[in-house]
């Protein structure tokens, strides 16, 4: 008659009954059966000639801990990939590196700020300046939305475009910074004007990647479009569709890019994906 | 498409699993790899889907008096992978021996 399977070691037990709880939740039953099972073969299966101590007490845990990290790491990142905290953080995070680098390359906060007040005097009066410029030449593709935008969905859509907008031109402001630093002692006057300079040029490149960001991104959640898809043939660019399509990946909705603003739709065209919808694709 | 290009030790495990080693311990042990190696690289294999897994029935692991296994298998798309790195990698070949069941 069969019997259940022996409990295992009371420390594996304990190893599993601790890093359990770094693993996400709806990951962990499965991680238990598995690490269980594994564990299990290990004691009953494997003769102990072959299974040195050094592996049972140490390596073993090892795994069981980095498997749950990286169910957990794994987890993290594709709850946050894509999403406007992450691309916040991110440039946030970039800014206050090469902050840390300013101050170092500079030998400390006073030296520092004595240069920052004047240089960041003539970069505000270069802002206005690019902004203009980047809006007046960016190739803004128009959006058709396929519903009226909530008004609070549209103020967070202006709000983390003017945040965005606002880090990576500080980023770039401490870039310039860090750049023209090592002319700093010898040509002080040019180094300012190279120092603008950068910041100009940098501020350009920010200013376009932040409104071309924007365009990518889903209308509801500002989550970035994935899975771009070709819909239609080249040849048929007069004819009929043909263009790429993006998805939102909580399934909000798609955004539809013509290939050339003709015959297909003049504009982008950014279409909810609606509970009707939902409905005929299950069907 | 071109098939992905592997580590050492994903290209180890790959292979491993294309002789017929087809749960972790087993892996590990003909591979020689420690287990923080061995099983975080089989979940970034099943993600990337070149390994597929699925766990034995009950019933049988019941009868044999033992908790169910979690088997991994190569798909496709990582027999075309496991392919490529033999080739990228020929001492694989001569690393592992077949599995003998």
């Amino acid at each position: 008659m069969s019997t259940r399977p022996s409990a295992l070691p009371l420390f594996h037990r304990a190893v599993l009954r601790t890093v359990q709880h770094v693993v996400p939740l709806m990951e962990r039953e499965e991680f238990l059966r598995s690490w269980k099972a594994e564990l299990w073969h290990m004691h009953n299966c494997v003769p102990r000639r072959r299974l040195s101590a050094l592996r049972l007490h140490i390596d073993l845990p090892l795994g069981v801990v980095s498997d749950a990290f990286w169910l957990r790491t794994h987890s993290l990142r594709r709850s946050l990939s894509g999403t406007p905290s992450l691309c916040l953080g991110f440039l946030l995070g970039l800014s206050l590196l090469s902050f840390a680098f300013a101050v170092l390359s500079y030998g400390g906060w006073r030296g520092l700020s004595i240069h920052l007040g004047t240089q960041a005097e003539h970069c505000l009066v270069a802002v206005p300046i690019v902004l203009f410029v980047s809006s007046a030449i960016a190739s803004f593709s128009h959006v058709e939305l396929s519903s009226i935008p909530h008004t609070l969905r549209w103020i967070n859509h202006l709000l983390f475009a003017a945040l965005k907008t606002s880090l990576a031109l500080v980023l770039t402001f401490l870039l310039s910074v860090c750049l023209s630093r090592p002319l700093y002692i010898p040509l002080p006057h040019a180094a300012d004007l190279l120092q603008i300079l950068f910041f100009v040029l940098f501020a350009l490149l920010a200013v376009r990647w932040s409104f071309y960001d924007q365009e990518q991104r889903c209308k509801h959640c500002l989550c970035s479009l994935t899975t771009p898809a070709r819909v239609g043939r080249p040849s048929h660019n007069l004819l009929e569709w043909t263009g790429t399509e993006q998805t939102c990946k909580e399934g909000h909705g798609r955004l539809s890019v013509p290939e050339m603003e003709t015959s297909w739709h003049q504009y982008s065209r950014w279409i909810d994906q609606t509970a009707s919808f939902d409905h005929v694709a299950s069907a | 498409m071109s098939p992905p290009r592997l580590s050492h030790s994903a290209a180890l495990i790959l292979k491993a699993i294309s002789l017929g080693y087809c749960f972790g311990f087993d892996v590990m042990e003909i591979t020689g790899l420690p287990s923080g190696t061995v099983y975080p690289a089989l979940r970034r294999l099943e993600r990337d889907e070149l390994v597929e897994s699925r766990w034995e029935s009950e019933d049988d692991a019941f009868s044999n008096q033992r908790p169910a296994r979690r088997y991994y298998q190569l798909t496709r798309e990582g027999k075309a992978a496991a392919l490529a790195a033999t080739e990228r990698y020929p001492l694989l070949a001569r690393l592992l021996p077949e599995k003998h069941s």
